[in-house]
């Protein structure tokens, strides 16, 4: 459909600035794409680190407030998007306690930067990733693990030899979902990283602003874009999630 | 190595169990019915539930104890092997991984040399490459114990290891496990809720029924004497009566309602006069008298009509209603067919005084 004619980084500030010359039509931006693509993979990356912990202690250990944890956990999935937003904001802003701690005290600012992007991605990816993850380590029967124990292995060995290898596919298709919400998260990023061009515009507000805009032609293509990514994300979560033993 | 515990544990559920024994190289069979305890004795014994309270030791090695000085060692310290009942083989590893699994602190070679020649014990030369998923339940099995016999156990643990596995399967596998056990000489308990499998295996017998052992003895002891009227009826013992001792002397004489007065062997235990027992005799040691022989004496003799008769392979199960009383006879096929021991004939049968056993109530 077109080819990379180049990059610069005039005015958005520090950040490579792709375009791409379509057939006839002059260029276009492409940043919104190269942002949710580095939002994604962050997203996967911190994603999968705190789902792996949330979803193993979940599975198998009983702890008081187990219940609770497992609804904190899962409400981004019933929560709208624009609320959980807002309790981001509220929280991660610079008048807040911990946006101001974070932003003055460490240099880490989250609101209205990319790293917001993340934040919001990797709370609405969690529920995704914590499901199929956590229901993978239940099905390692604790029979199982028993028997390496008693083959005198100790916890850490169990985990990465028998329980990790076993659970694999479900933390794989958790891990595959997540990157497909994180890619297409709008209303809590929207809130917490705005919409500024060239800093915080991920695709799905790309699209959002280019429809507002009446620039159908962009549009089109990168609901193009996003609408063969499902289709590939949901055959892997398939290729994942089938079983082998 | 012997083996000594004494522990208690109750569960959420309300059951609990309470049980302590020893035991040397030897092979002990844990019988009982189906959620007496048996699987959670074994769990508690190799520390995958801990007890409330109580002691577990390895010959002078404490694993367990409760008190004033705590110790609960961890699962991967006990040197205990475990065999699943549902084999819990590791599905992502061969058969070679599998064995070879616990083995450590090794060079390669010695590895290879004892999971080769565990395979060759366990004949499973040539599956060394297949996946659990593509072995047979008995190949599992044998699979499980060679993993289990690798990291050189010092106790073996047995939950119902062939229930799962077809009749001439199992027969194998007791073969094998006989072998093992001479081999090794490992202390060993198994559990079943297997009658033959049990009468087969056992060296000591113990009986546990709601979460508490309710005998343990030698396999004739267990057998021939049971303690209590519930290891009776676990045994198999399918005639057990209840009666009132009226003679306690040189004559040991039981008044039941069901059959009158019937006369014991002089017991080991004093049993005084008016006092409520149970009073039990194997099947296959009802005699059936054929109708043309005198009697010398008529104690212990009754009449009565044979109400069903049912073939199991060699012998014959008949029942048979004597007043008010039923019993359950086995005899051998050619005793049936020779005194035509039909649903309808009637029948004298002689309760040796010597195959009675009496349990106080």
């Amino acid at each position: 459909m077109g080819t990379v004619a180049g990059r610069n980084s005039c005015h958005h500030k520090g950040f490579f600035f792709y375009t791409v010359t379509v057939h006839g039509h002059g260029l276009m931006d492409l940043f919104p794409l190269y942002l949710t693509i580095k939002v994604s993979l962050t997203d996967v990356v911190i994603t999968t680190a705190i789902g792996l912990a949330l979803s193993w202690v979940m599975a198998k250990k009983e702890f008081i407030g187990k219940e609770l944890l497992d609804i904190i956990v899962m409400q981004p999935l019933v929560i709208p998007p624009t609320v959980l937003g807002y309790y981001l904001l509220t929280a991660f802003g610079r008048s807040s306690w911990l946006g101001g701690f974070l932003a003055d005290t460490l240099g880490f600012e989250i609101a209205f930067t990319w790293k917001g992007a993340v934040v919001a991605s990797v709370i609405s990816s969690l529920p995704l990733f914590v499901k199929p993850a956590r229901a993978a380590f239940e099905s390692v029967s604790s029979d199982m693990e028993n028997a390496a124990r008693m083959l005198g292995k100790g916890e850490a060995e169990v985990f990465r030899t028998i329980t990790l290898p076993l659970a694999w596919r479900g933390i794989a298709a958790g891990a595959v979902l997540a990157f497909a919400r994180s890619t297409g998260e709008f209303g809590a990023t929207l809130m917490i990283a705005g919409n500024i061009p060239g800093l915080t515009e991920t695709l799905p507000i790309a699209i959002y602003d280019a429809m507002l805009s009446g620039d159908a032609r962009s549009a089109n293509i990168l609901v193009g874009i996003i609408t063969a990514f499902s289709f590939l994300v949901i055959y892997a979560a398939g290729v994942f999630t089938k079983k082998r033993y | 190595m012997s083996l000594s515990f004494d522990l208690k544990k109750s569960f959420a559920s309300g059951f609990s169990i309470d049980a302590s024994l020893s035991l040397d190289a030897e092979l002990l069979v844990l019988f009982g019915p189906s959620g007496a305890g048996k699987s959670l004795l074994l769990k508690l014994i190799s520390g995958m539930i801990r007890p409330d309270e109580g002691r577990i030791s390895i010959d002078s090695e404490t694993l367990f104890e409760s008190g004033s000085v705590k110790i609960n060692a961890p699962i991967r310290t006990r040197r205990i092997g475990f065999l699943f009942q549902d084999y819990s083989l590791f599905p992502h590893k061969t058969v070679y991984e599998n064995v070879a699994y616990g083995i450590e602190h090794l060079e390669r070679s010695a590895v290879k040399a004892r999971v080769t020649g565990l395979i060759a014990l366990m004949r499973l030369e040539g599956l060394e490459e297949s996946y659990p998923h593509q072995l047979s339940g008995g190949q599992k099995q044998r699979t499980a114990l060679a993993r289990t016999l690798a990291v050189k156990p010092r106790i073996l643990l047995l939950d119902e290891p062939f229930s799962a596995l077809d009749y001439q399967v199992r027969e194998k596998l007791r073969a094998d496990l006989l072998k093992i056990h001479q081999l090794y000489q490992i202390t060993t308990i198994l559990v079943t809720h297997d009658l033959e499998e049990a009468f087969m295996l056992a060296e000591r017998i113990a009986v546990i029924n709601n979460g508490a052992l309710e005998q343990v003895g030698t396999r004739d002891e267990v057998f021939y004497r049971p303690r209590t009227r519930s290891v009776a009826r676990f045994i198999g013992t399918r005639n057990i009566f209840s009666g009132k001792v009226s003679e306690a002397g040189e004559r040991f004489i039981i008044y039941s309602p069901g059959l009158g007065r019937v006369s014991a062997a002089p017991s080991a235990t004093t049993f005084s006069i008016g006092q409520e027992v149970s009073f039990c005799i194997r099947p296959e040691e009802i005699l059936i008298i054929r109708p043309d022989r005198a009697l010398t004496t008529d104690e212990n003799v009754f009449e009565g009509v044979i109400t069903n008769s049912v073939g199991k392979g060699s012998t014959h199960a008949l029942f048979i209603e004597a007043g008010a009383a039923s019993l359950k006879a086995e005899v051998p096929n050619f005793v049936q067919r020779k005194l035509g021991l039909a649903i309808g004939a009637p029948v004298r049968v002689l309760l040796k005084k010597e195959s009675i056993w009496v349990i106080p109530d």
